[in-house]
């Protein structure tokens, strides 16, 4: 039973490759953890009801609802945050590139979380169409850009990661 | 509010032992989807016991004639096994109607029946392919049909502590239709499911399975259409008739998502529908 004083809880854990070990508040979401406890703000809360998406991050290679999960839930357990997803060199992802490039982002908000989930489909299935990435996207909200830059960034981003074998 | 006080036992037999320490209003936090947006609402317990580490809740075994889902399968992790696209077709046909990606990620299946509700996507499919539902408390074990673990909506048939163990379905060979209305076509509760499971032998209909969601207090099996169907041929005549049979069984209210004159009407056409696909 992995249980400290009432209202504590010792969390081991890998964030972003690093391993983490820290007594937290019981009560925690693992979105409040990341943000308050060590600092990570790009994983964003929007709605808190895991109906937009901001929120994603990486937990095991699968992509999930950060405000819907309590940190106690990685226990044992990989998280890869916004923060986590770069390019070989230690920059840019290919992704993050292609958004940049492709003028997908406007005020910002939901692209971490759409970069995440974008990341998490590519890694699964390569070769992801057009119908694929709008499937994956369903659960992430972007409000100012009408969505279409962001779909043909992602297929761009996918085109530039299998050409150059970038992973 | 979100309690203080998280405990995640290692293993069941932990659990069970952990138990009469812990604080009476307590409740099991398995992914989380359902249970977190309730606490963002109220009072959702004094402590939760999280029960998504459990490896035990995450079996998956199939026998010659059963398929058992431990509860603590995601959807995600379901809709990936090729023993769920051979054996529960209507299963694999809901999984992509099922909220959305990250969500069926975290969602388990039976935090899908264990929140009780008539609109659950998961629950109508495996009601559809005639699942039971196996509960579990200390060393006790009960097994019920899936439609009787509903009572009442937000309220099943577990007692105080007793854990959803998993599903055993049955290996039948059936094909499915399932036809879900939405705000959108997808990541949408549903307004109105329609989930038909048949096995159909020489064109003639040996058995039909038909489940609704959203339409009545409780996930509901539409007996009489799905009787009226036995041992007839899908032609147009007959899954009118037995669309309109369905539509009779369903008794749907008005909430903030359906009107109960529209859900009852869907219910016909997406029957239909549903009949339809499975004729062709």
């Amino acid at each position: 039973m992995k249980k400290k004083a009432a209202g504590k809880f010792q969390l081991d854990c890998s964030v972003n490759g690093a391993r983490v070990r820290r007594e937290i508040a019981a009560s925690r979401t693992m979105l409040e953890f990341l943000r308050e406890d060590l600092g990570l703000k790009g994983t964003k809360e929007g709605c808190g009801e895991g109906e937009c998406g901001a929120c994603l991050i990486l937990l095991d290679g699968r992509a999930v609802n950060s405000c819907l999960m309590m940190a106690a839930q990685a226990h044992g357990r990989e998280i890869v945050t916004i923060e986590g997803i770069k390019g070989r060199d230690g920059g840019l992802h290919p992704i993050q590139k292609t958004f940049m490039e492709e003028g997908a982002v406007q005020c910002g908000f939901c692209i971490p979380g759409i970069i995440v989930a974008a990341e998490a489909l590519l890694r699964r299935k390569p070769d992801a169409t057009l119908e694929d990435i709008k499937l994956e996207l369903t659960g992430n909200l972007c409000r100012c850009t009408g969505y279409e830059k962001i779909l043909s960034a992602v297929e761009l981003s996918r085109d530039e990661l299998k050409k150059k074998g970038k992973r | 509010m979100r309690p203080e006080l998280l405990v995640r036992p290692a293993s069941l037999a932990d659990l069970w032992k952990a138990l009469p320490a812990l604080p009476r209003d307590r409740r099991y936090l398995a992914g989380g989807t359902d249970l977190m947006i309730a606490a963002g609402h109220g009072h959702a317990g004094d402590c939760w016991v999280d029960i998504s580490g459990l490896k035990e809740l995450k079996s998956f075994r199939e026998t010659s004639s059963s398929i058992f889902i431990g509860s603590g399968l995601t959807i995600a992790e379901l809709a990936e096994k090729p023993a769920v696209k051979k054996w529960l077709p209507a299963l694999a046909l809901c999984a992509p109607h099922y909220a959305s990606p990250s969500l069926r990620n975290m969602a388990t299946i039976g935090g899908n029946a264990a929140n009780g509700s008539p609109c659950a996507d998961g629950v109508c499919a495996l009601l559809s392919e005639k699942a039971e539902i196996v509960l579990g408390l200390k060393g006790a074990k009960r097994k019920m049909p899936l439609h009787s673990f509903f009572l009442a909506p937000k309220r099943t048939a577990l007692k105080k502590d007793e854990l959803i163990l998993g599903f055993e379905v049955p290996k039948w060979r059936h094909v499915s239709a399932y036809e879900k209305l939405g705000p959108r076509s997808y990541f949408g509760i549903s307004k109105v499911t329609v989930c038909v499971s048949a096995e159909i032998s020489g064109g003639l209909v040996k058995e039909a399975v038909i489940a609704c969601a959203s339409v009545a207090p409780v996930p509901l099996l539409a007996r009489k259409a799905a009787e009226f169907l036995y041992g007839r041929r899908l032609d147009e005549g007959t899954v009118s008739e037995a669309a309109a049979l369905a539509e009779s069984e369903a008794s749907p209210i008005t909430d903030t998502r359906s009107e109960a004159g529209y859900r009852k009407a869907m219910v016909r056409v997406l029957a239909s529908r549903a009949l339809s696909k499975l004729a062709a």
